[in-house]
């Protein structure tokens, strides 16, 4: 029958695989060929473009050893670098949270004019390159943009400080809850929030214990991702940072001017950053296997 | 039906409501449009309607879920559009039960009274001895740690009614409290659902769009169409005098005939009956209707108009006939009762004669306002004449 299929669509190893999708009962020999030349192709990309240059970075990182490694990973300036980069994380992180489900909320309960406005525009930081959100950044806020001036005068420096740093981050890593959220949320409908404020919740308690229970696993995959985003963007810190060794250089900056120097210990910072991304993924691996159910839009 | 349950006497502080010229309009879509409704206390009413004829509309502004563009509700003389939804006291069960999945069966009774501000919360003991006994009263007193998932539709359905009931409501809402049920489930939980009623005696309006629901039901039914109010009356009523030519379609299934009013006669199948209304006479416009029910075969052979049988089902001891009157290219539906069509013999392939034992007569106004119902008995069933609009004269 497969085989029947496979000449009507015009024959190919393509077109055997998507027979192969609709056969029924033991498929013919080209179908099973084509099956697996289809998952090699995929594993062969993949092993190229993302396992090979992983482990890349280990092995170049622990080249010269451990002692070494140790070492180019105690250098003040790289530790203060984490400790940047752990700091704006943590600042933009929540804040994003905290916009995902006010935004989620917003988009799931509320009627109102601009709905699918908000909705894209939401999405746009997807779309834009982070470059582009980095100058616009300092066109607002940079010493001769609209804000700068007064914000100086007020002794708050934005551009080429912390606060720049976090504005740039957050704008890159915004989508990222929200997107989580609203499907699921928008699926969900207002039923059962009604149902608890006829019964006498107020907002806060309809909110802890309605609505965050049944998120809980998506919001916390939405704010991994929005995490593991935050500490590897490079392009918009780049352009508000001012790469200041010691002061506002985040971890993605640091490798990138280590890399221009000192090649080994550019590869064992940035071993530090996959290590964090690895171990962010592997948090969203188990929790996509635990509650994977849940994350689906349909409970 | 209902269980024994250890009773504690619950002081459910029934009042009447009174429903005053409401109007809700999304858009151009008129939801609701100047329905004025009162409800006694402890009475079951039943809103029917077909979908879009504003009955949630309706329930949601009860609840406080919405707000009214205009009009008013009173409770026993407060006014309830200024309170909050929170503060309303009215219990709400959802169509599709709006369980909390995360909570326990109990947990989702306790719901309504673990909210509560803290000077008003009972002690912990005091609301599991209320969940219990509302669990009770539901027969579910088994199923205290199960999840919703793990329950069935009608168990769902009253776990949304116990939950309802844990605030002590003083006015319970119930929206298409059957519908997402099998049909075999929702006959049992009708009858049950009414004793329960009967035992509280709480003030309770539900929303249907299903007829035999509501009849079944409901003291008194009220009759929806296009966010207005067609007639209000207990199940009888809305059967034997239909308001309007929808409630007489919607109810009674009524179908139209050709009728027409020329003089003081109603011409019909090319005979003519006089009508002792003279309201009806001087209608704009007139519908005329007949009930399944109300078309019987001709006993002699050759009597009565002349109908084509188009088909005959046989459905659990009645009889549904499709018939086709000579002249009129509608279908009309009959309903005989198994020993009736048993005693009639009289359809040949040729057709058989049939009788129309009672026509209503809709006169409406220019406006479309149906000003006057008249039922005029066709002397062929030799039955009095009876004329509307809402009592019997014996002729």
């Amino acid at each position: 029958m497969a085989t029947a299929l496979d000449a009507a669509l015009g024959g190919g190893p393509l077109m055997a695989a998507v027979a192969a999708v609709v056969s029924i009962g033991r498929p013919a020999w080209p179908t099973r060929i084509a099956r697996v030349a289809l998952v090699l192709a995929a594993l062969t990309v993949l092993g190229w473009l993302m396992v090979l240059p992983l482990l890349a970075i280990f092995a170049e990182a622990l080249r010269h050893g451990l002692a070494f490694y140790l070492q180019a990973i105690r250098e003040p300036d790289t530790l203060a670098a984490v400790r940047l980069t752990l700091t704006v994380a943590a600042i933009a992180v929540p804040l994003n949270m905290v916009f995902g489900v006010a935004a989620a909320w917003s988009m799931a309960h509320f009627e109102f004019r601009g709905k699918t406005w908000l909705g894209a525009l939401i999405d746009l930081p997807f779309s834009i390159s982070p470059v582009v959100c980095g100058m616009v950044l300092i066109l607002v806020y940079g010493k001769d943009g609209w804000l700068g001036s007064w914000l100086e005068a007020q002794g708050l420096q934005v551009i080429f400080a912390m606060p720049g740093l976090v504005l740039a981050t957050v704008l890159v890593t915004l989508p990222y809850v929200a997107r989580e959220l609203i499907p699921l949320m928008q699926a969900q409908g207002s039923d059962q929030e009604e149902a608890a404020l006829t019964l006498g919740a107020s907002g806060w308690q309809i909110f802890f214990r309605v609505t965050l229970p049944r998120v809980r696993w998506a919001l916390l995959y939405g704010v991994l991702l929005c995490n593991a985003r935050a500490m590897g963007e490079f392009g918009a810190v780049y352009v508000v940072s001012g790469h200041l060794r010691g002061l506002t250089n985040t971890l993605p900056l640091q490798v990138d001017q280590l890399s221009q120097e000192n090649f080994s210990a550019a590869f064992a910072v940035a071993s530090l950053l996959a290590l964090l991304t690895v171990l962010t993924l592997g948090i969203k691996r188990l929790v996509e296997w635990r509650h994977g159910g849940e994350l689906r839009a349909n409970t | 039906m209902v269980a024994n349950c250890a009773p504690t006497p619950k002081d459910y502080r029934n009042m009447g409501i009174e429903i005053s010229r409401l109007r809700r309009q999304f858009g151009t879509f008129v939801a609701l449009d100047d329905v004025s409704l009162s409800i006694g206390d402890g009475e079951f009413v039943a809103v029917l309607g077909p979908s879009g004829s504003g009955k949630t509309s309706l329930l949601r502004i009860l609840a406080g879920l919405d707000q009214p563009d205009s009009g008013s509700v009173f409770r026993d003389g407060q006014n309830l559009l200024a309170l909050d939804a929170r503060r309303r006291g009215v219990g709400l069960v959802f169509q599709h039960y709006a369980l909390f999945p995360h909570m326990t069966v109990a947990q989702n009774v306790a719901f309504g009274l673990r909210v509560r501000p803290w000077r008003l919360r009972p002690k912990a003991q005091m609301i599991k001895t209320a969940v219990e006994e509302l669990l009770c009263k539901v027969e579910l007193e088994g199923l205290a740690g199960r999840y919703p998932s793990q329950l069935s539709g009608g168990q769902r359905q009253r776990v949304a009614l116990a939950r309802a009931l844990a605030i002590e409501p003083r006015l319970l809402l119930l929206d298409e409290p059957f519908g997402a049920l099998d049909a075999q489930v929702r006959v049992t939980l009708r009858g049950w659902l009414r004793e329960f009623h009967r035992s509280l005696g709480i003030t309770s309006l539900f929303v249907t769009h299903d007829q035999d629901e509501a009849l079944e039901m409901a003291d008194r039914v009220v009759v929806m169409n296009r966010g207005r109010i067609e007639q209000v009356g207990t199940p009888e009523q809305v059967y034997r005098q239909p308001a309007t030519p929808f409630v007489s379609r919607f109810i009674a299934r009524g179908q139209s005939l050709p009728g027409e009013v020329r003089g003081q006669h109603l011409h019909l199948f090319g005979h003519a009956w006089r009508i002792e209304n003279p309201a009806v006479v001087d209608a704009h416009e007139v519908a005329v209707h007949v009930r399944p029910e109300d078309i019987v075969p001709a006993v002699t052979p050759g009597d009565g108009l002349k109908a084509q049988l188009l088909s005959l089902r046989h459905v659990a001891g009645s009889v549904r006939a499709s018939l086709r009157v000579e002249n009129w290219d509608q279908p009309l539906e009959a309903h005989w009762s198994e020993r009736d069509w048993a005693r009639y013999s009289g359809a040949t392939d040729d057709g058989l004669g049939i009788h129309l034992q009672a026509v209503t007569v809709f006169a409406a106004d220019r406006e479309g306002r149906v000003h006057m119902r008249s039922t005029v008995h066709p002397p062929s069933a030799s039955a009095p004449v009876a004329v509307g609009p809402w009592r019997r004269i014996e002729a």
